[in-house]
């Protein structure tokens, strides 16, 4: 093992050597190893949030990094937060990963981390363009989920598994989130694409919660017995729908990929979720920042994977089982593209 | 129980220049007073030691001072309301109220300065209904404020639809990012704020009610001081100050945010109690609150700069905040 990192050193030396040799050549500025990364996340009360935090800490060990991962005190602590990025930007680290807890409320800590000529690396929810111009910020890179296109596609394959001409019932997550709203208009537009003659019923709000969703499901059933199948903006809500009493085998789909959604589609509760990859976002973000260090061009906007988990490959998103509680499928079951991995220099 | 009869509510801490410095160590007020000043500069000290060049950097104390300044003038209220025996547990949802009635002025495009009156006014009539309940109807604070905690939260997540209002404005940015002499502005409006209300309370007929209230109400009452009023005030500054803040919070985060932020009233109702301020009222300082708000910005800074992981700071903060507690009540 020992012996084996000092090769890398030597290596990693010797292209330094070679390419600082060779003039003209785009010169890695850093070693991988040598990128100092911090980042703030959103509150870690909120399984997605560790998803990230773990993709960060574990992308960043294999590259040889230690990064110093902090979260906003609340969910919904947006001064805090920004308070927390000031603390972390007057230290020397090369590059900030950052998760807003709202689209605007880092973008003045931001422009203090450009003013300093610093990188950052903006994931899982983007800061708003106008307030971060305004603020004199700059993100070099932003990877995040495309939340309405997997509510789509989610849409879209529900038509395929009920026909159509039926009833969807629609349950979202908390009023006005911007989340919520986007899977929700996503399937929608999903589904109306596959089969114009479908019918919605809701949305109905259910703030993210399993019981709230499950007296929901029951009451929308009692107003409309002709629902077919029913739509969750989370997994946490879908498994409350699952429980509902006069549920039968109508199909349920809901977002994000949980441990507990997958052991539900395992045994048939739930048809199927469509699974977000937090972790890979973390990924990406680590990766992104050493490519900056490295004085590497940085893909501008990456959308981070979404797979739907159903019947056909639950046996394999299990397979990628860890430790780990609420995502135990930290990578995909299939091929997803990586632009950053291959920009990185040995 | 007047001020006289009770030397820790004394304007200056420690200030009784009869005593001896042998003397005033063993005098429990003087412990109260100064511990938060000591647990401070320890605080400074162990970061100092540890990271000198990222903690103790210019930039850095100018963050925590940044940081301290919000919570520093929220602190002032609470520590109003709880001299007089009270607690205000409505400061964040005030705040985030006053904040959404900023939005809404904004967005109908009137001028800023309309839009923070229009915040400072919200909460001052939320502060105002709180203290009338609490001396007319005669209720405990802590549910009054409690239920004001939860109509506040939600009034403001009707009138903004759940949904916030980007804010933003140069002249406002300008006072959340730019300093002067090292201090940034944020600080200067907190610290003439603690300044003027600490003339408030020791050195107005006002604030000596107000003592007299939360130290006895029924020999305050005896002497003609109205209950009813001195609430309804310290509820009304309280409110209007969450109010004032929220323009801060706007300035500082350039949006007007629907969701209530919770931590803000953990970390006042801490600061009050770390600042050698009475639970059971009629003892206070204004310099002390302000102090321990100081002293946990710059524990929880110095704990993001030494990468102590965030679970661990929650646990930190506690332990301070009980310790400190347990500490000014053994010196008692």
């Amino acid at each position: 093992m020992k012996r084996k990192s000092s090769a890398v050193i030597l290596l990693a030396v010797a292209a330094l050597t070679v390419s600082s040799v060779l003039p003209g050549q785009a010169a890695a500025k850093k070693k991988a190893k040598d990128v100092k990364i911090a980042a703030v996340v959103k509150g870690l009360d909120n399984p997605f949030f560790i998803g990230i935090k773990e993709g960060i800490e574990e992308t960043a060990l294999k590259y040889g990094i230690r990064a110093n991962v902090q979260a906003a005190p609340g969910l919904n602590d947006d001064v805090g937060q920004a308070n927390k990025l000031d603390s972390l930007a007057g230290q020397n680290y090369d590059c900030y990963i950052v998760i807003p807890i709202s689209s605007n409320n880092l973008s003045q800590a931001v422009g203090k981390i450009t003013k300093k000529k610093k990188t950052v690396i903006n994931i899982d929810s983007p800061i708003d363009a106008t307030s971060l111009a305004a603020a004199g910020g700059k993100v070099t890179s932003f990877a995040g989920t495309d939340n309405f296109a997997a509510g789509e596609a989610g849409g879209k394959d529900m038509i395929a598994k009920i026909g159509t001409g039926k009833t969807i019932g629609l349950i979202a997550g908390l009023a006005g989130n911007v989340t919520s709203a986007a899977r929700i208009d996503g399937f929608k537009k999903g589904a109306l694409a596959a089969d114009p003659t479908v019918k919605f019923v809701g949305p109905e709000n259910a703030d993210w919660d399993t019981t709230k969703a499950l007296d929901k499901a029951n009451a929308m059933l009692l107003a409309n017995p002709s629902i077919a199948a029913f739509f969750a903006a989370n997994d946490q809500m879908a498994q409350g729908i699952s429980k509902a009493t006069n549920i039968g085998t109508k199909k349920i789909y809901g977002v994000d990929g949980i441990a507990d959604a997958l052991t539900l589609v395992k045994s048939g509760k739930i048809s199927a979720t469509i699974s977000q990859y937090p972790y890979v976002m973390g990924q990406m973000g680590v990766q992104a920042c050493i490519i900056a260090a490295q004085g590497g061009k940085v893909p501008e906007k990456t959308i981070t994977p979404y797979y739907i988990i159903d019947s056909s490959n639950i046996d394999k998103a299990l397979a990628n089982n860890s430790s780990r509680g609420y995502f135990p499928n930290q990578l995909p079951p299939g091929t997803y593209d990586n632009p950053y991995e291959k920009l990185i220099k040995k | 129980m007047d001020t006289k009869s009770n030397p820790g509510s004394a304007s200056k801490p420690g200030a009784d220049s009869k005593l001896s410095f042998k003397q005033r160590l063993r005098d429990p007020y003087f412990w109260s007073d100064w511990l938060v000043v000591v647990a401070f500069l320890l605080v400074i000290v162990v970061f100092g030691a540890i990271n000198p060049s990222a903690f103790l950097s210019i930039y850095n104390l100018n963050n925590i001072l940044v940081a301290s300044a919000i919570p520093a003038i929220i602190v002032v209220g609470q520590t109003f309301t709880v001299a007089t025996a009270g607690i205000d547990l409505s400061v964040s949802s005030i705040l985030t109220l006053g904040a959404v009635i900023f939005g809404i002025c904004f967005t109908k495009e009137l001028p800023v300065w309309v839009c923070m009156l229009g915040g400072m006014l919200a909460g001052m009539i939320a502060g105002i209904i709180n203290g009338l309940i609490i001396s007319v109807r005669k209720i405990n604070d802590f549910i009054v404020t409690l239920g004001m905690l939860s109509i506040a939260a939600g009034t403001a997540l009707v009138l903004s639809n759940g949904r916030p209002v980007q804010i933003i404005n140069s002249g406002l940015a300008n006072v959340a990012i730019n300093e002067k002499f090292g201090v940034p502005y944020l600080m200067y409006i907190a610290f003439a704020i603690v300044v003027f209300s600490h003339f408030l309370l020791f050195h107005t007929r006002f604030g000596v009610h107000l003592l007299a209230v939360g130290g006895d109400p029924d020999s305050a009452r005896a002497m003609g001081v109205s209950i009813v009023r001195i609430k309804v005030a310290v509820y009304g500054i309280s409110g209007l100050l969450a109010g004032f803040a929220a323009t801060l919070a706007i300035a500082r985060i350039g949006a007007a945010e629907p969701a209530a932020n919770t931590a803000i009233l953990l970390n006042s109702v801490a600061a009050v109690v770390l600042g050698g301020v009475s639970l059971f009222g009629g003892r206070a300082t204004i310099f002390g609150p302000f102090v321990a708000t100081l002293l946990l910005q710059a524990l929880s800074n110095g704990l993001t700069i030494i990468g102590v992981a965030s679970y661990y700071q929650y646990i930190s903060v506690g332990i301070v905040v009980i310790l400190s507690a347990s500490l000014v009540r053994n010196v008692r």
